[in-house]
């Protein structure tokens, strides 16, 4: 049976990140957008808990709890500005909000 | 008077703040009294230079930024002496020359009060950071002279002369940078003194790549071939005193960073470029010297005649023999002041007739015998006419670089041909044959103020013409003391060869 | 030495120059007023006493040698403002302050109603300081000062008159005054150059340009140096002394006054390029440069018959003389090349006198004439003016070479130094083109004062000039006939100079010398009795002009100089505007082009990638990721190195290795 070390979890991670990347680029729906940059924070979660873990040392998942904290705020205001944006455009779809064409 | 040269240096910036103040209508005044006192103070530091002494003198030394051996630190030798008093010199005779009823007249008189600092500060540092701040702090006066004063398309011509100089003093900060890094890769400090990194050896590698980025820096200031074509743009909208300044003491920068910078802490790759110098200069003595002559514009036929003439300073420079390097150095003077007088002459007639196309003077000589009379001993000056300043030079580089290739002497003393070409077909257009224009019949001669700003430069033209020694003395010694450095410096048997040592000297 | 001497060649020297200043500074602008004409005319008769009382000092006691003060010092170079005063320098001196005080006296007859008489005689004298610069210097460096200074006065001198306009080539070959000038000064800096060369090459292989130094050290030096020397310095004197193909300028030079005329370009600086081969004659009579020698001897051959040949036809009255001096030049030269320098330089001295008279007499003949040049327009003139016409007889007599007058002991000498040499070709050139010299003088002296009175039907008044004017001339008429006299004398004088300056006929030429001499003097006579027979006559024997010859080919070839200018016109200077022009073109548009193209690269490559920042925000993150991959690639492959590769496998293989 293989043991599951830290390769693996780093594996998950960057799969994880992968796939929150693409949905960062392909997602025109900017709710979709926040979850994909939830998906790829938690990647990066992983991989510090992994390696904080492989390291015997607590910072990696102390700086977790961090980034879930920063997180779980950033969703609070974003929901809310995404709320308001919702009211301003009637929609939350990219291509609609682009007011900063240069 | 210790702290002289620092004075030299800010008191003209000091001056120029307080000028915001002053009442509109003296300024012209106040900015030719600092222009005096700066001038004298110029002097007095001539009447104390030691001319026997080849090295730096009144050198002082405040530290900046320790970390980075980043220092305050000035020093004056028989090179950077006359060119700091020339400048001073000119920057008076300019604003002497200015128009009463100049527009902005506070403006411009601050402007070239920094202006002054920042030519003076160039030619005094000797370190190489604060060397770079005034060079690039000496484009901002200039750049507001043109695009304020200047003509129809003054924007372009600021614009263009900005950054293309900017462009390559950007590429010689990175040169500095990296000779800064090398100092401490091979002593562990930092330092950017000049003297200090006169003692640094380098490899020939690194001397080849230092070399190219210093070049990119100074060939444009000078500026060289290929790179001269932002020059005929600026003095084409310059007004009369921006012109003047570019060319008598801006254009000296970059010949000063070679002489300065280049020879001294690279030499071997100084000889080792020589070739290349060479057919550079040739180049623009030839080439603008043609195009000076297709000219139908007076001011153009001058501008571009100053790049012919910076050509046969670089020969000079690159002669690697007192003469040719002293002969330069006197050379960068002649052409300051010869140079400045022609721009100022171009200037006083197009303040009265509105032109410079050569076309439609003719017969000036007639009308304004003066103003002729000091145009044409300027233009003989400008030839090279023994006993005016412009020989002792030009004759000097010639002959000292005869030593490195008689054949490219003898294409470069094609100066003396096609110099004299230009400049006759543009004395003939403008002074001889009948009078083109009714108008220009009524012409008034040269008044008090144009007279006052000329007449020293016609004196000068003569004095160091007939007796140039006490000019030459200083040069001299500093440019043998250049030489003997770099003889010592250098690594590759090939550069000591190529350079000459005075026999007075290395007895 | 004593101090005497010393201030006497200050005052030689200087004399003129104050002259100059006083005349320009003070009176410049003021208007015309002959204090300034007799004042110059009395400080160059000082300078002209000066010089011959130190010719009396150099015959008697020897050179004297002064040196004023240092004017270039750096490092090995040391040039001193030092004076020379020796047998060949004093004649020079005496020549030049001679001829300068008669043309200055003459000159102010001459120059009465012109509006910048004082700004002439500043000139002048300027010319005369210059000249004396030049001949005086006791060095190649000082030599070039008053080189370039004559060449700048006799720019100002030549374009005096610069308000006249520009005529085309056809109606005026010299075009106008003003180009006439920037020709003569342009086409002798073409000449300065090899003369700078001839310069440096002595520096640098001698170490000094002082001449006694120079020359005591030049035997020791390799032949090829010896030889680039001695070609470089000759293209210098070639310039000033007009020798071909540096030639058209001198009669283009015509255009200036008629004094500036006899002064510059007769009598003086046209005759600096021999005096830079007398000077040099230690070199020159080197055995290693006795090929460039022999070359300034034919090429001085071939220019005195070449400019004898379209003296023939001219019809200009200054012109004729200008090419009868370019020919005398040749004849100048071609002694020298021969290494009979002394000859050379008696000759100069003898040509300088009547050459100068020469041309005050064509002076007289413009003044008589309003200005008119035209021999074709003039005859009969010697009833109108008698001592102008007794003047340019005697001159003409003297140039001509007839028995006991001064070119007759002059040129003669030179034919027999060819002779001597065996040079029979030099020879055979130099008696046809005597031949050429008496017939074409006497050409223009009969067309002008014998013959049908043709000025009548035109309107002219001929008067003589003033009577003051005439008497000053005499002693150049006196020496024009009696110079030759002191050919003996003159040879003892210089022969204290040096060796090499001595030549001495052969026992067999000197038994020959007055079969040669009679020889020479039956074909001058012979040529002028033809001059007489076809332009001398009156009524029915009167000149009449052959339209069928003036349009044969040798005509036209004369006429238009051999088609020198014409191809010079062609083929320098057309091509240089037309390449000038090209220059420009190509530095606004590739030079500068390339530059604003850069520039307008950036503007383009801003204005295209301005197009990313379209405000949608998705497209943003596209971008964002695009550069954070290249951020990553970039970081990856600048530090993938083997060693950073095992590195990095190493840590994430894990540390259980």
């Amino acid at each position: 049976m293989l043991e599951i070390g830290v390769n693996h979890y780093l594996i998950l991670s960057g799969l994880l990140f992968s796939i929150g990347f693409m949905g960062v680029l392909r997602r025109k729906n900017l709710l979709m957008l926040f979850f994909a940059t939830e998906v790829m924070l938690n990647a990066v979660n992983i991989a510090f808990a992994a390696i904080g873990n492989y390291y015997g040392d607590l910072s990696g998942q102390m700086f977790a709890f961090f980034v879930i904290a920063v997180a779980a705020s950033e969703v609070a205001v974003g929901l809310g500005l995404l709320i308001l944006l919702y009211k301003k455009y009637g929609s939350l779809d990219l291509d609609v909000i682009s007011s900063m064409k240069g | 008077m210790d702290a002289i040269l620092s004075i030299l240096i800010f008191f003209p910036a000091l001056a120029g703040f307080l000028g915001f103040i002053v009442d509109k209508n003296s300024a012209k005044v106040y900015g030719i009294a600092v222009a005096t006192i700066e001038l004298l103070l110029a002097l007095w530091l001539w009447a104390k230079f030691d001319t026997t002494n080849g090295g730096m003198q009144f050198t002082e030394k405040v530290s900046l930024i320790s970390d980075f051996g980043i220092s305050y630190n000035v020093g004056v030798d028989g090179i950077s002496l006359f060119i700091v008093i020339m400048a001073a010199l000119i920057t008076l005779l300019g604003i002497i020359l200015l128009r009463p009823d100049t527009k902005n007249m506070k403006n411009m008189i601050v402007s070239l009060l920094f202006l002054e600092m920042t030519m003076v500060g160039v030619f005094l540092t000797l370190d190489a950071i604060v060397f770079y701040l005034f060079w690039e702090l000496s484009l901002v006066p200039m750049l507001y002279i043109i695009g304020a004063w200047g003509g129809p398309t003054r924007v372009y011509a600021a614009v263009k002369f900005f950054l293309y100089t900017f462009v390559g003093s950007l590429i010689m900060l990175v040169g500095l940078l990296s000779m800064a890094y090398l100092y401490h890769d091979a002593n562990g400090v930092w330092t950017f003194s000049l003297l200090d990194w006169y003692t640094l050896p380098l490899t020939e590698t690194q001397q080849f790549w230092l070399f190219l980025a210093f070049f990119a820096g100074f060939a444009i200031k000078v500026p060289m071939f290929p790179f001269h074509t932002w020059l005929p743009h600026a003095h084409g909208q310059a007004p009369t005193i921006g012109s003047v300044i570019l060319a008598a003491v801006l254009l000296k920068m970059g010949t000063y960073g070679f002489v300065r910078f280049s020879l001294p802490i690279l030499p071997d790759a100084s000889v080792t470029f020589t070739p290349f110098i060479m057919v550079l200069s040739l180049i623009m003595v030839i080439y603008t010297a043609m195009i000076a002559f297709a000219q139908k514009d007076m001011k153009q036929v001058i501008a571009y005649s100053s790049v012919s003439h910076m050509g046969v300073i670089m020969l000079g420079v690159f002669a690697m023999n007192a003469e040719g390097l002293g002969g330069s150095v006197f050379l960068m003077l002649s052409h300051g002041i010869v140079s400045g007088a022609l721009f100022m002459l171009v200037g006083v007639i197009y303040e009265r007739t509105g032109t410079k196309i050569m076309d439609e003077f003719g017969g000036l000589a007639a009308v304004m015998p003066i103003y002729a009379t000091v145009f044409g001993i300027m233009l003989m000056a400008s030839v090279g006419l023994p006993l005016t300043i412009g020989f002792v030079g030009e004759f000097l580089v010639l002959l000292g670089f005869y030593q490195v290739s008689p054949i490219g002497t003898i294409l470069a003393a094609t100066t003396i041909i096609i110099g004299s070409v230009y400049m006759l077909a543009l004395f003939k257009k403008s002074f001889f044959g009948p009078v083109r224009h009714e108008k220009n019949l009524g012409l008034k001669d040269l008044d008090k103020r144009e007279l006052s700003a000329l007449i020293p430069l016609v004196l000068i033209t003569i004095w160091l013409g007939v007796y140039p020694n006490p000019v030459l003395g200083p040069i001299d010694n500093s440019a043998q003391k250049i030489l003997v450095d770099m003889e010592n410096r250098a690594i590759s048997p090939a550069t000591k060869e190529a350079i000459i040592l005075s026999k007075k000297e290395a007895n | 030495m004593d101090m005497n001497m010393e201030s006497l060649v200050y005052i030689a020297l200087f004399a003129p120059f104050v002259g100059s200043m006083f005349a320009g500074l003070l009176f410049g602008n003021a208007p015309r007023t002959h204090l300034t004409g007799i004042v110059a005319s009395i400080l160059i008769f000082v300078a002209f006493l000066a010089s011959a009382t130190l010719a009396y000092h150099v015959a008697t006691v020897g050179p004297v040698h002064v040196k004023m003060m240092d004017w270039i010092t750096i490092g090995d170079l040391s040039i001193p403002f030092g004076f020379l005063v020796d047998q060949i320098s004093v004649t020079m001196m005496v020549v030049v302050t001679l001829v300068s005080t008669i043309v200055h006296i003459y000159a102010t007859g001459y120059m009465d109603h012109d509006k910048s008489y004082n700004r002439f005689f500043s000139y002048l004298s300027a010319f005369v300081f210059a000249m004396m610069i030049l001949v005086m210097s006791d060095n190649f460096a000082g030599l070039f000062i008053g080189w370039e200074g004559v060449g700048v006065c006799s720019w100002l001198l030549v374009g005096f008159w610069y308000h006249k306009k520009d005529r085309p080539f056809e109606e005026n070959p010299s075009i106008s005054p003003s180009w006439a000038a920037n020709e003569a000064f342009i086409m002798n800096r073409v000449a300065d150059l090899g003369m700078l060369v001839g310069i440096f090459l002595i520096y640098w292989n001698i170490g000094s340009l002082q001449y006694d130094v120079v020359f005591e050290a030049m035997p020791n030096l390799a032949d090829g140096i010896l030889v680039s020397i001695a070609i470089a310095l000759f293209i210098g004197a070639m310039g000033k002394s007009a020798q071909f193909p540096l030639h058209t300028w001198l009669t283009d030079a015509m255009e200036g006054p008629t004094p500036v005329s006899a002064l510059i370009h007769a009598a003086t600086m046209v005759t600096a390029g021999v005096f830079l081969v007398i000077r040099s004659n230690p070199l020159y009579s080197l055995d290693a440069v006795s090929g460039v020698s022999m070359f300034i001897a034919i090429l001085g051959t071939f220019v005195a018959f070449y400019a004898a040949s379209m003296a023939l036809i001219a019809r200009d009255i200054k012109r004729i003389v200008a090419l009868s001096t370019l020919s005398q030049l040749g004849y100048m030269f071609a002694a020298a090349g021969l290494g009979a320098y002394w000859i050379a330089l008696f000759h100069l001295a003898a040509h300088a006198f009547f050459k100068a008279l020469l041309f005050l007499g064509a002076g007289n003949v413009m003044h008589a004439m309003d200005d008119e040049l035209d021999i074709f327009k003039m005859g009969g003139l010697k009833t109108a003016m008698k001592a102008s016409y007794w003047y340019m007889g005697i001159a003409s007599f003297a140039l001509a070479g007839l028995p006991f007058m001064a070119g007759f002991y002059s040129k003669d000498a030179i034919i027999e130094t060819a002779f001597n040499e065996g040079t029979f070709i030099i020879w055979g050139m130099l008696v046809i083109t005597a031949g050429m010299t008496a017939f074409y003088s006497f050409r223009q002296v009969f067309f002008s004062f014998h013959g049908e009175k043709r000025y009548e039907p035109l309107g002219f008044h001929p008067h003589d000039m003033y009577k003051y004017v005439l008497i000053a001339m005499a002693p150049l008429a006196i020496l024009a006939v009696s110079f030759g006299w002191l050919m003996g004398y003159y040879k003892e004088f210089i022969y204290g100079l040096n060796e090499s300056v001595q030549y001495e006929m052969s026992d067999h030429t000197h038994h020959l010398a007055i079969y040669l001499a009679a020889l020479v003097v039956v074909i001058a006579i012979g040529a002028i009795f033809l001059a007489w027979k076809k332009y001398g006559g009156e009524g029915d024997k009167a000149w009449k002009r052959d339209e069928a010859f003036e349009q044969s080919f040798i005509y036209k070839l004369l006429e238009n100089q051999y088609y020198v200018p014409k191809f010079y016109d062609e083929f320098i200077v057309k091509p240089y505007t037309i390449t000038s022009a090209k220059f420009w073109e190509i530095d606004k548009a590739m030079v500068d082009g390339s530059v604003d193209k850069i520039g307008r690269a950036c503007l383009k490559i801003g204005d295209t990638t301005r197009g990313m920042q379209n405000g949608n925000l998705s497209s943003y993150l596209n971008w964002m990721g695009l550069g954070a991959l290249i951020l990553v690639l970039v970081a990856a492959f600048s530090t993938i190195t083997t060693e950073s590769i095992v590195e990095c496998l190493r840590a994430v293989a894990g540390k259980g290795e």
